[in-house]
């Protein structure tokens, strides 16, 4: 890890501490997520090995942050007996630099000295190359399960918008805390997710990009819940509860409750500043039937998008 | 997350959008695919002169025990083929030492270990090494593990040619499914058997398995053949020259080795002497050959011939070899 200059931890990200760092041969800024390791008799843990070479893989596309290196890091010194066959590790996934997200973006429009809408034409720039990540990452066969504007990380002067923190599913189980006990958001978590469902499809992204889509345009989340029930009050409260006609199967959930009977809103008062198109696209997008919700593929060729300069992306 | 060799991503599909997203991981994978090769460089060098005979030999050696240890471990044979990507990848990243004739079987277990693990398959490593005569502690071979992760730079999802059978299948538009198999089950064999070959190792992953298939069209239905590499040709991604120039070396091995199997029915006897008669012969009669082989593939059922392709596999290559030198000498 001489390689590579430590300048300041940036974060923490689901799985790990996230730094800052110079690459000390080119003066390349770099971000470095720091993973445990843990290695057993059987040396290095298959899941890790099928999950970092799948990220490799991965990374080979313009809309996801570019995977550059992986660097291991023996923790136990050489003093250590070899006859003491596990030890702790390290694994540094060495990912390009980008200097902001979509959170810290949208944030920097809400308040500060020159509080602002998004430029439509940025929503849709945005919200393509989104789309195109996650159709990316769907065809390959890979479910993020954690978008959120956080992990959306943006190059301001390209216009390039970059998935994150993707991939690591099982060898690194997804926690309900984060290192620092902060509490994991819910405000994208799809209405399957929360109640219960253990059958993961692309959908529950879907639901994701959808919260993404309307909170780019108010400038504030649309599902703000601090529980797992007031997220779903809050989504229900919106959207309407969902009946077993248009969602067949949910009353018979984990979690499912006796909810308050909500009538559906309308989307559009929502997201005032949203055209016609748009608001079809984002009611498309937060389906509560998963089948029913649109993939990241057809997305890309709604209507919404027809004003766009597609051969650009 | 589990990894199949036919498509290296993983084997989750979105079933409704099958069709389109394939279009899109095709790509992927032609983009990748130099990523997954032993050197880049290969393209442009000739390979002779790239490689030493320090290296060639000791890649026979490592193919031949990575060999050796799938039939003492009964692996699926995508295991071994995996070894031999990484162990190919290593050995042209990374300084070998002269002199020190543990480091192949340290290689060779190391890389057998990662295949192992990447298909999910439980590798008994101490029950190996006893069968073999090896004695690596877990350490040893766990830090070489780690030494050639690093090396590949962790891109364990080799990008293979069986990655593209489907999508050159698709190419040739075939109606009838027993067909279809019967090609793809011939181009896994050639594919198989291409992994020994020295002389294949300069050609991306997509023209080995575009050459296989041609290979087997041109045994299995030779009626169709120049369809079918008019429309493998024709395909963006493929450089017709490389494509040519390793069908051509491809259908040299396999006729090579269709004639080993052949004698070794027809007479105990194999010298170099007597296959460099059955090259000659073989020349003036190659349609009647051909009809030969196809109903050999037809009739017989692949585990047999798997077998076969496994007894022949190690002295064909020293054959090989030997051969070449008495060809330099007439």
């Amino acid at each position: 890890m001489e390689k590579y200059e430590k300048l300041e931890k940036v974060g923490e990200g689901t799985y790990g501490k996230v730094y800052k760092a110079k690459d000390r041969a080119s003066g390349k800024l770099v971000a470095l997520k720091k993973t445990r390791l843990e290695m057993d008799e059987e040396g290095i843990p298959p899941t890790a090995l099928r999950e970092v070479s799948l990220l490799q893989l991965l990374s080979q596309s313009l809309y996801v942050v570019r995977l550059l290196c992986v660097e291991h890091v023996d923790s136990s010194s050489s003093l250590k007996s070899t006859n003491d066959s596990s030890s702790k590790s390290n694994l540094y996934l060495v990912f390009e630099y980008l200097d902001t997200d979509l959170k810290k973006f949208i944030d920097s429009h809400r308040k500060g000295v020159n509080p602002r809408p998004l430029p439509p034409s940025l929503i849709q720039s945005f919200l393509y190359q989104l789309c195109k990540g996650v159709a990316h990452c769907h065809s390959h066969g890979v479910l993020h399960r954690d978008l959120k504007p956080q992990n959306l990380l943006l190059d301001k002067d390209k216009g390039l918008l970059k998935i994150a923190d993707l991939g690591l599913g099982r060898a690194f189980t997804v926690p309900l805390k984060s290192y620092t006990h902060e509490i994991v958001t819910l405000w994208y978590r799809a209405p399957e997710v929360l109640l219960g469902s253990t059958h993961y499809s692309p959908a529950v992204d879907i639901w994701s990009v959808g919260c993404i889509f309307a909170e780019m345009v108010r400038r504030q989340a649309l599902f703000p819940g601090d529980s797992e029930f007031q997220q779903l009050l809050h989504i229900f409260r919106l959207l309407g509860t969902p009946t077993e006609k248009e969602w067949p199967g949910v009353t018979s959930l984990r979690d499912w409750h006796v909810y308050p009977l909500w009538e559906p809103q309308n989307l559009a008062r929502a997201v005032p500043s949203l055209g016609p198109e748009g608001v079809d696209l984002l009611s498309s997008m937060l389906k509560y039937n998963p089948a029913d919700r649109i993939s990241a593929k057809a997305a890309m060729d709604h209507p919404y998008f027809d004003s766009l300069d597609k051969s650009q992306y | 997350m589990e990894f199949d060799l036919e498509n290296p991503f993983t084997s989750f599909v979105v079933v409704e959008e099958e069709q389109q997203q394939q279009s899109g991981t095709i790509l992927d994978l032609f983009v990748s695919e130099s990523d997954h090769m032993p050197s880049q460089n290969f393209t442009t060098k000739c390979l002779e002169e790239e490689m030493e005979d320090f290296h060639v030999s000791f890649r026979q050696e490592a193919v031949s025990l990575i060999l050796q240890a799938q039939f003492s471990c009964n692996f699926e044979p995508f295991i071994p083929y995996l070894a031999v990507t990484y162990l190919d990848r290593f050995i042209f990243k990374q300084q070998i030492q002269i002199g020190k004739p543990w480091i192949v079987k340290l290689l060779v277990i190391s890389c057998i270990s990662l295949a192992a693990k990447m298909k999910n398959t439980h590798f008994l490593v101490s029950e190996f090494q006893r069968e073999e005569g090896f004695m690596f502690d877990a350490q040893t071979i766990h830090r070489m593990e780690l030494l050639i992760l690093d090396a590949l730079n962790w891109r364990m999802r080799s990008i293979t040619p069986f990655s593209f059978l489907c999508f050159f299948i698709s190419l040739f538009k075939l109606k009838d499914p027993p067909l279809t198999e019967a090609l793809k089950e011939r181009a896994t064999d050639i594919i198989f058997k291409a992994h020994n070959e020295i002389k294949l190792i300069e050609f991306k992953p997509s023209i080995i398995a575009a050459s296989a298939l041609l290979l087997s069209s041109h045994e299995l239905f030779p009626l169709q053949f120049s369809a079918f590499k008019a429309s493998i040709s024709s395909c963006e991604y493929v450089n017709k020259e490389k494509l040519l120039k390793c069908f051509d070396t491809m259908q040299q091995m396999v006729e090579m080795e269709e004639g080993f199997d052949s004698m070794s029915m027809s007479s105990s006897t194999r010298t170099p002497v007597s296959v460099l008669d059955y090259k000659c012969s073989s020349k003036s009669s190659v349609s009647q050959r051909t009809t030969a082989i196809t109903a050999t593939a037809a009739v017989m059922p692949l585990e047999k011939r798997e077998t076969k392709r496994r007894k022949t596999n190690g002295f064909c290559s020293e054959n090989r070899f030997q051969l070449s030198r008495i060809q330099q000498c007439l």
